[in-house]
């Protein structure tokens, strides 16, 4: 067992103090993994504490929205919703086109308490759910990299996890997503995936299959999962490490894997049918065709079989390639899809799919945001890194590709920081329990004598890095006291360092619920900006029940979970064609808008504003992704090009260009915007006045703008409201004088020309 | 005076109890003797009509946000100001809360028929401006010419408006109006000959007549939006009870002779389609529902066979009617119409339709739309939502997949005999799988 070792490490390091070894070791691991689990909670609430048991941002209300939907309905029904309130008038099948895992996860628990008559509002389960896996988290990572290396260095890894930023940042309370079930599930599944390829066993690797199938149902980032594995399994091929362990583990793993995954509606048969999935059956193919030359080889073990060996190995992985390929060609695989591309180059959304590009997360990660995320461990973390391919076994080779292609995608994209975030910490934790091995270790320097290889390989290489790393020392003859004790000071001054980082990165970049602002004035006094919830609250206290409700595709969710009215797109952006006519009807002028209003049915229009309060994530500042957006299907209509000065420069004053000055979304953000300090209608955000003001709405009225002029409402005029046909002054042909009227207050007589007058004693003539 | 506003004011107590309160301003009483048949015909079928000077100081259409009156006929070419409340302004909200106006005018109509008349999208030509047509005038015409007799020919094709039996020759005098091309809504009830024209008859030609042949219409109308009519004509003598009974005969051309005009006929059904009593259409019911169950539903899965019926009314002779018609037109509209039939007129004025839901789900709307000259306008929308098929919907087997389920339980036999084999087979040097 691996984790002999370690509790012999531990043994030694107690030894004298209590005599039950193991049983004091196991209390240190429970109250440490107990700790870290409270240490991640409490630090995922400030935004509870701050303002309110709430859900965040945009995905997340979706995400309610439908686990509310489940423990209302059933899970059939759930399965089966058809949302005729999102993508008017396409709608979406909710359970086809969703990782159902995070409604089932919170649907349970929500079912179990309630069976324990513990009745807790759905809300409350959704907005502690990821705290509350965060620990989860922690214990998996405690056993990936026990698993690994030792149980100290799990303690550390369990520690760090459970308070880094990287990772608390998609899971405070009240970030109800995907990515807070989905990180447990994946360092889960490693922690299984490594225990089944040491110890080979059907058992593991069934293990292994049915937390994969966790990992599916929660996260899309389960791809990673199924080409990480193969890549592991590949390399060992490669590195001449074929076993039957290896060969019963992934086969097993493979098969009910691809089983149990292809079960989810959303996923279906997209691994057997997408470039995404092959690798993993393409290793399978090449694992079966090894397996079976080693076979025969082990019949005849001449000479001759060895070459041939590899030339079989050779000539199989060449045919399972051409085979994809050829698959590929022929329209049966789906080629990489464009998010996939994006992954290895960075340019290629901002030309072909801008929809990607335009969200935030999706742009390439600065160097300053690693430290944010990471602070000391990404300086650690390669040490980890270091020893594991020094003392390279079947699962540390793991772990070296797990830590060399999350930092590669974490470079390539901001949002899978978050991939990035599980390892950093394995490996730092790795990194921090060899030094502490070292400066702790007292005179027993020749314990674990006779032990696996493993743990022997590690001793010896472990004293070669204490001459490089840290201050010099002789090998065996210990370090000074005053240099253990110094080291020990600096690292723990470090990691107390990283622990207040952490809670100060959680409490003021991660904790804002975004959809609640808070403004701090001069003397620290903290203003409440509520304007979303106002606006949401207005729509479904004063629209009807069945209006539909045209906005940028970001506050679909929103409006959907909150005002609970109809959107047109919403964050799901599964249909670029409809997203780009909502783009289209924003960047065209007023009549042109109006066409496709009517056309798709559109009652009001929401825009978000910051002008008056310098609120700079507002529609005008995304403007010009929706005119790329809507470029891309209508190259006709839209060009980018007309929303720039002749400099091309973006803005928003006089200098503007025209169709900027006219376009709907630019009238609808500044319609009678007269706030925003002096002089009035000054817009803080982008730092000018509006280059076109006083204008009137011909096809839209004012329905509602809230405080802060930060959401605005307008409702679109039906074809009936305009009534007659009148005819304009400049188009008639005939000119009237305009008569100033001779009426007044008092005398209301009206005139009439020639107006026969009676004189008494005269015959009245014919009239007219 | 006081007299005169008690009288006012029982009579807008009467006035509000009766059905077809009418408001007639004149230039002066004496329209109500020389328009009087007109009058009559109008007080025959119910109608209960309060004459007003136009420049009366107490005019007023509305109050306490109620109208006293459902409709409003403007006989007073020579207002210049109408007095009280009234103004073009009011008017025009008069009509766009669904009121009905009827406006003659002549050739010395002021500008504030033109501003009303550029309301509603058509324009009414310069003061003293009148249509002249020196080869369709009547033989009791006074030498200007503009005592025009027009065929009925030239009447708008629309029954429900003018009437089956128009044959009799009509007599105008009047000024003449000018349409908005790109103004859907009005209609040119009766246009002019090619020979006419519109412009001053005392004066020489100098500048292009602003309405020339066929483009001079001398009398409009428009439907709103929200199927509130407007009738404009060039002509009050149109109306007058001289028009009614004077012969015709034309001097020129295929000297048309008649003992009577045409007039009256056609008045009283303008005057019939203006204030709604013809063509006017409402939905009844809706309904619609899967075949062979009965009760509506919201929501249809695709490919379903759906049913839907509507049933439309008529208003005829006071009473609501069943509607026939057999042009009804059914739209199943997802952004764009996905299915359009016509609908079968059954009995009743029940028109169903039958057909297939597409196999696109969506959200849906049956749409009505029965646009037709003369009619009000008739819409109706219901939204349903197309689902697609519930995971228990599927084929359970398909015919293509069967070596598939073959293979499957073939294999699941094979591993259930194969372990009788491994649990009870005896081999001398057994040799275990893991080694």
């Amino acid at each position: 067992m691996p984790t002999e070792a370690e509790a012999q490490h531990a043994n030694v390091r107690n030894k004298g103090i209590f005599n039950n070894m193991t049983g004091f070791s196991t209390l240190i691991t429970v109250t440490v993994l107990l700790l870290a689990w409270l240490a991640g909670f409490a630090s995922r609430l400030f935004a509870v504490i701050r303002f309110e048991s709430i859900i965040h941002e945009f995905d997340p209300w979706f995400n309610y929205r439908s686990t509310a939907y489940m423990v209302q309905h059933g899970f059939y029904n759930f399965l089966n919703w058809f949302d005729e309130r999102a993508w008017y008038p396409l709608g979406r099948i909710v359970g086809g086109t969703v990782y159902p895992g995070l409604m089932i996860t919170s649907g349970t628990i929500h079912w179990i308490l309630h069976t324990l008559n513990i009745p807790v509002h759905i809300r409350d389960i959704c907005v502690f759910l990821a705290p509350v896996f965060s620990g989860l988290t922690a214990i998996a990572t405690y056993l990936l990299t026990s698993e690994l290396w030792s149980r100290g260095a799990g303690l550390f890894a369990a520690c760090f996890i459970a308070i880094i930023p990287g990772y608390s940042s998609r899971s405070v309370a009240g970030s109800y997503d995907n990515e807070g079930i989905a990180i447990f599930a994946l360092q889960f599944t490693y922690y299984l995936w490594l225990k089944s390829i040491k110890s080979g066993s059907v058992f593991w690797s069934i293990c292994t299959a049915l937390s994969y199938f966790y990992m599916v149902s929660a996260w899309g980032g389960y791809v990673f999962i199924i080409n990480l594995i193969p890549l592991h399994v590949f390399v060992l091929l490669i590195m001449g490490r074929f076993s039957q362990r290896l060969f019963v583990s992934y086969t097993v793993f493979y098969i009910i894997g691809l089983l149990l995954s292809m079960q989810i509606p959303f996923v279906g048969f997209q691994p057997i049918r997408t470039s995404e999935h092959m690798a993993a059956s393409g290793v399978f193919a090449l694992l079966m065709a090894i397996g079976a030359l080693k076979y025969l080889h082990s019949l005849n073990p001449k000479r001759q079989w060895k070459q041939l060996l590899i030339l079989g190995g050779l000539v199989a992985a060449g045919t399972v390639f051409l085979a994809v390929v050829l698959l590929t060609y022929m329209g049966v695989i789906a080629p990489w899809s464009g998010r996939f591309y994006s992954l290895w180059d960075t340019g290629y959304a901002k030309i072909h799919i801008p929809i990607i590009a335009s969200v935030s997360e999706h742009q390439p990660t600065t160097w300053s945001s690693f430290f944010f995320d990471l602070h000391v461990l990404v300086c650690t973390f390669p040490v980890g890194l270091w020893y594991c391919i020094k003392n390279v076994n079947d699962e540390r080779v793991f772990v070296a590709l797990y830590a060399i292609s999350a930092v590669y995608f974490a470079g390539v994209m901001v949002r899978l920081m978050l991939t990035l975030t599980p390892v950093v910490c394995v490996l730092a934790g790795i990194a921090f329990s060899i030094l502490l091995d070292l400066v702790l270790k007292e005179d027993e320097m020749q314990i674990a004598p006779v032990e696996t290889e493993d743990s022997k390989n590690l001793y010896d290489k472990a004293g070669k890095l204490k001459k490089r790393t840290h201050e010099p020392a002789p090998v065996d003859s210990g370090l000074g006291m005053n240099v253990r004790s110094g080291t020990l000071i600096a690292f723990m001054i470090l990691l107390m360092l990283f622990s207040v980082h952490c809670t100060w990165a959680t409490s003021n970049a991660y904790s804002s619920p975004s959809i609640v602002l808070a403004s701090y004035g001069n003397d620290g006094s903290r203003k409440i900006l509520d304007d979303f919830r106002e606006a949401y609250g207005w729509l479904s206290q004063n629209t009807a029940e069945d209006a539909r409700i045209m906005s940028w595709w970001d506050y679909g969710y929103q409006i959907a979970g909150m005002g609970n009215r109809t959107t047109l797109v919403d964050n799901n952006t599964w249909n670029n064609s409809h997203i780009a006519l909502v783009g289209k009807a924003m960047a065209s002028n007023e009549s042109a808008a109006y066409d496709i209003m009517t056309m798709l049915d559109v009652d009001y229009v929401l825009v978000i504003f910051g002008g008056a309060i310098g609120y700079s994530g507002d529609d005008i500042n995304k403007f010009i992704w929706m005119v790329r957006i809507a470029e891309g299907e209508h190259p006709k209509d839209i060009h980018e090009a007309d929303y720039f000065t002749e400099r091309g420069e973006y803005r928003i004053d006089s200098e503007a260009s025209k169709t900027m000055l006219n376009c709907l979304m630019y009238k609808l953000s500044y319609y009678r915007y007269d706030s925003g300090g002096s002089p009035a209608g000054y817009d803080r955000t982008r730092g000018s006045l509006p280059g076109n003001r006083g204008f009137q709405l011909t096809y839209l009225e004012e329905a509602y703008t809230t405080e802060h002029w930060l959401v605005r409402i307008y409702r679109v005029k039906k074809p009936d409201e305009f009534n007659r046909p009148r005819l304009p002054l400049s188009k008639r042909k005939i000119v009237t004088s305009n008569n100033l009227s001779k009426k007044t207050s008092k005398r209301r007589k009206g005139l009439i020309k020639n107006k026969p007058t009676l004189v008494k004693g005269k015959k009245v003539t014919k009239l007219e | 005076m006081k007299v005169s506003l008690i009288l006012g004011i029982i009579a807008c107590f009467s006035l509000a109890y009766a059905e077809q309160e009418t408001l007639v301003l004149v230039d002066n009483l004496n329209i109500r003797e020389t328009h009087s048949q007109f009058f009559k015909s109008l007080q025959d079928r119910g109608y209960s009509l309060t004459f007003k000077l136009a420049d009366d100081a107490n005019l007023v259409l509305s109050k306490y946000g109620e109208y006293l009156y459902k409709n409003l006929i403007v006989f007073s070419p020579a207002v210049v100001e109408f007095g009280g409340q009234l103004d073009t302004e009011v008017i025009t909200k008069f009509i766009d809360d669904g009121g009905n106006v009827l406006m003659a005018g002549n050739s010395a109509a002021g500008d504030v028929y033109r501003e009303i008349a550029s309301e509603c999208g058509f324009e009414m030509d310069e003061e003293s401006a009148a249509v002249i047509d020196h080869f369709n005038y009547d033989a009791l015409d006074e030498g200007d010419h503009t005592r025009i007799v027009v065929s009925p020919k030239n009447l708008i094709d629309a029954p429900t408006i003018v009437g089956n039996q128009n044959t009799q020759p009509l007599l105008f005098e009047g000024t003449g109006l000018i349409l908005d091309k790109d103004n859907s809504l009005v209609m040119p009830i009766l246009t002019a000959d090619s020979t006419a024209y519109s412009y001053n008859p005392k004066s020489v030609v100098k500048e292009y007549p602003h309405a020339v042949g066929k483009k001079t219409v001398l009398i409009a109308a428009l439907q709103a939006r929200n199927n509130a009519r407007i009738v404009f004509s060039g002509s009050l003598f149109f109306f007058s009870d001289e028009a009614f009974n004077s012969p015709v005969a034309k001097v020129h051309g295929d000297k048309v002779k008649a003992s009577l005009s045409g007039n009256k006929a056609l008045a009283i059904h303008l005057s019939e389609w203006a204030f709604g009593e013809r063509g006017q259409l409402r939905v009844r019911r809706v309904h619609h529902h899967r075949q062979g169950e009965k009760e509506s539903s919201n929501t249809y899965t695709i490919t379903d066979t759906v049913v839907y019926r509507i049933e439309i009314e008529e208003l005829r002779n006071g009473k609501w009617q069943p509607f026939e018609a057999n042009d009804v037109q059914l739209e199943f509209v997802r952004i764009d119409p996905f299915i359009r039939t016509t609908l079968k007129n059954k009995a009743n004025g029940v028109y169903e339709a039958v057909f297939k839901v597409p196999d696109v789900w969506g959200v849906y709307q049956f749409k009505v739309d029965y646009d037709r000259i003369g009619y009000t306008r008739l819409y109706h929308s219901t939204q349903v939502s197309v689902r697609p098929l519930q995971h228990t919907q599927y084929e359970r087997f398909i015919p293509s997949a069967y070596p598939y389920y073959v293979s499957a339980f073939s294999m699941m036999i094979g591993v259930f005999l194969f372990s009788f084999v491994f649990l009870y087979y005896k081999e001398e040097n057994p040799k275990s799988k893991s080694e």
